[in-house]
């Protein structure tokens, strides 16, 4: 338990190599359109006119973006590396790749259905993250209950006792996920301002109980792996996994702070703000200090300098979350564009980065293939560059405007204020972007071969593809 | 080490996370939201007609909510926009737009703040000619350029040189019916 041994772990079996690099390929995909996306609405807010086109204009890109990378990309590449993750962590193979695959193409049909009717105007309103109409809401849970239930069988088929922490993480993940997109598209309790409190609820959720999930989960596998070591304390683990349930879904509310939702809704959500710390400084702390010792291994890696951001990233970020919910500082940031800074701290500098860490780290063992590392070296520092250009760019653009509406001016004076960081964030994109390019380039490098090849490293098998 | 149990039964771990947080999620969104909506009753906003309905429709899918938010904070830098909001301005609103960006002014009164039809259409047609330093898209395709206006057409007074010589642009079903929403758009005033 203390020492799972993983880097002995034995072979994983052709069809769960494959059907993981699927994933792994597809999130690309959606990565590349979903970023495409989101540049194109970053350039509007300096250049209205650029593409002005009813299908591309920003009310409609924006949900587009945002659903894209998070159901597309982010949850695709996490969702692929965790069923990987599991099936090594139990020494099982995948309980069924030919179900897992089903799930895969359910996840891009939804997918694209809800690229092709967001553009189109067809929408349920900007309710953020459930943007998509029932239907595609109905495909998408179906998709993610596919894919857990493969994953809870290959733990239940596991060949040692227990059960690791990387699966709690995960199995939990896809737990919440169905429970939280249910609730939030059942209409019964959500007319007038039931839906706001169901909304506050959900867009906050859906990051900390789903993405958070897996992209620990992957963490406290890969990270012991690729250090050659276990993790400096299982039971921190554990306790991140309790805490974050217990306090996470307490704070959704604090996205609607001074509205006129019930005040104890609100009061409750900035407390446990702050008890969010326990959890988030538990994760990193831990995973953290189990880098103690091997800047060694971090410089020769091409994978843990992603982590280490990432992990970095999850702190910072999270703490910066918890300082937006005070009241006293909620006046300043709440409406401004400081939000649009903190959602890609989060999703780009520690959901993103853990990603790109797992793929490196784990797709070579997988495979047999490794990416050219200084072509990885550019991914990463384009997109390190890129997302701090974006992100203290869009900060220093909500402080303005924060502060053009305290002190009174007329509101134009916030958008004047704030147009010059519009276009820094525009450059901070599309660095991000050609980032990505790159990612792409190193995704097909690591594809499955056709013919068995000599393995890289000691512990990598020979996997026909 | 132990954890009462539960490192060696993947059963109950599924099953306790589960629960917890479906409780949670009853307790935190789905009661609390059931009683906003059962307490709350209308400060007297009279129901949409025809065309403001429609153009609520327009209104939700052109975005409009990404950027403009519904929702005044009984805060001093919100008094431009309308007295602060409360439960019952949402009573009749499915989805309520509170939003949580305000790349764009307020909206939640607009209809008494600028009641103008006229300056909606040009601002809807090209938001430069009337807020130079604005970044609104440009509804252009709620419009038609014409060669002359037909009976019954709605012209647009757009100011010179903001639209294609030799043309006049009529307003489409569209741009009117959401200009009948924004105008629609008023605080009804809350009783104490």
């Amino acid at each position: 338990m203390r020492d799972p041994r993983l880097v002995a772990a034995p072979s994983t079996d052709a069809p769960t190599a494959s059907v993981t690099f699927e994933y792994l390929a597809w999130a690309t995909v959606w990565l590349l359109t979903g970023t495409t996306i989101g540049l194109i609405a970053s350039i509007k807010l300096h250049w209205p006119e650029f593409l002005p086109f009813a299908w591309l204009s920003f009310g409609r890109v924006r949900p587009a973006h945002t659903n894209l990378v998070l159901f597309g990309w982010s949850s695709l590449v996490l969702v692929g590396v965790s069923l990987y993750v599991v099936s090594r962590t139990s020494r099982a193979p995948l309980w069924s790749p030919r179900l897992t695959r089903i799930a895969l193409w359910l996840w891009n049909l939804a997918l694209f259905g809800g690229l092709v009717t967001l553009l189109t105007g067809v929408n349920r309103g900007p309710q953020e993250y459930r943007e998509w109409v029932w239907p595609l809401a109905v495909i998408l849970a179906a998709a993610v209950v596919m894919a857990g239930y493969v994953a809870y069988r290959t733990v239940a088929a596991r060949t040692l006792p227990e059960v690791y922490v990387s699966n709690w993480y995960i199995l939990g993940g896809f737990c919440y996920l169905p429970i939280l997109y249910v609730t939030s598209y059942l209409p019964f309790y959500q007319t007038g301002l039931g839906n706001t409190v169901v909304q506050g609820y959900y867009m906050h959720n859906a990051m900390g109980m789903w993405f958070t999930q897996l992209a620990l989960g992957v963490s406290y596998y890969a990270i012991p792996l690729l250090l050659g070591r276990p993790v400096y304390s299982y039971a921190l683990g554990v306790l991140g996994f309790w805490t974050n349930l217990l306090f996470y879904p307490l704070i959704g509310a604090h996205h609607f702070i001074f509205s006129p939702t019930a005040w104890w809704l609100q009061s409750t959500a900035i407390l446990f703000s702050v008890g969010m710390m326990v959890p988030v400084w538990a994760g990193t702390g831990n995973l953290l200090l189990t880098f103690k010792g091997s800047s060694g291994a971090v410089r020769r890696s091409y994978a843990l300098p992603f982590f280490v951001t990432g992990l970095i990233g999850y702190g910072l970020s999270s703490t910066q979350g918890t300082i937006e919910a005070f009241r006293s500082a909620n006046i300043y940031w709440h409406f401004t564009n400081f939000t649009v800074g903190h959602s890609h701290a989060t999703m780009y500098g520690f959901i993103a980065f853990i990603a790109w860490g797992a793929v490196y780290g784990l797709v070579p063992r997988l495979t047999g293939r490794e990416p050219n590392p200084l072509a990885v070296g550019v991914h990463f520092w384009l997109a390190l560059v890129g997302v701090l250009t974006y992100v203290i760019s869009i900060s220093v653009a909500g402080v303005l405007q924060g502060f053009a509406w305290v002190s009174g001016q007329s509101f134009i004076a916030s958008v004047i204020a704030a147009e010059p960081m519009w276009l820094w964030r525009t450059i901070g994109g599309l660095l991000m972007v050609g980032s990505h390019v790159v990612f792409a380039v190193n995704v097909w490098a690591m594809r499955p071969q056709r013919v068995v090849a000599p393995a890289p490293s000691p512990d990598v098998v020979r996997i026909p593809a | 080490m132990s954890f009462g149990g539960l490192h060696t039964d993947h059963r109950a771990i599924v099953a306790v996370a589960a629960i917890v947080f479906f409780v949670l999620t009853l307790v935190m969104a789905v009661l609390p939201a059931v009683r906003e909506q059962a307490f709350s009753t209308p400060t007297g906003a009279r129901p949409r007609g025809h065309e403001e309905e429609r153009g609520r429709r327009v209104y939700l899918r052109e975005g409009c909510g990404f950027c403009h938010t519904q929702f005044v904070r009984d805060l001093p830098m919100d008094r431009p926009f309308g007295r602060p909001s409360r439960p019952g301005d949402y009573t009749l609103e499915d989805p309520p737009m509170l939003g949580t960006q305000r790349t764009g002014p307020d909206l939640a009164d607009v209809g008494s703040r600028q009641p103008s039809e006229a300056w909606h259409l040009i601002h809807l047609y090209d938001p430069r000619a009337v807020v130079p330093q604005s970044v609104m898209p440009a509804y252009r395709w709620f419009f038609a350029e014409k060669d002359q206006a037909g009976p019954g057409d709605v012209v647009v007074p757009v100011p010179a040189g903001r639209a294609p010589r030799g043309k006049v642009i009529v307003a489409g079903p569209d741009a009117i019916e959401m200009v009948r929403y924004l105008l629609s758009l008023k605080q009804p005033k809350a009783s104490p």
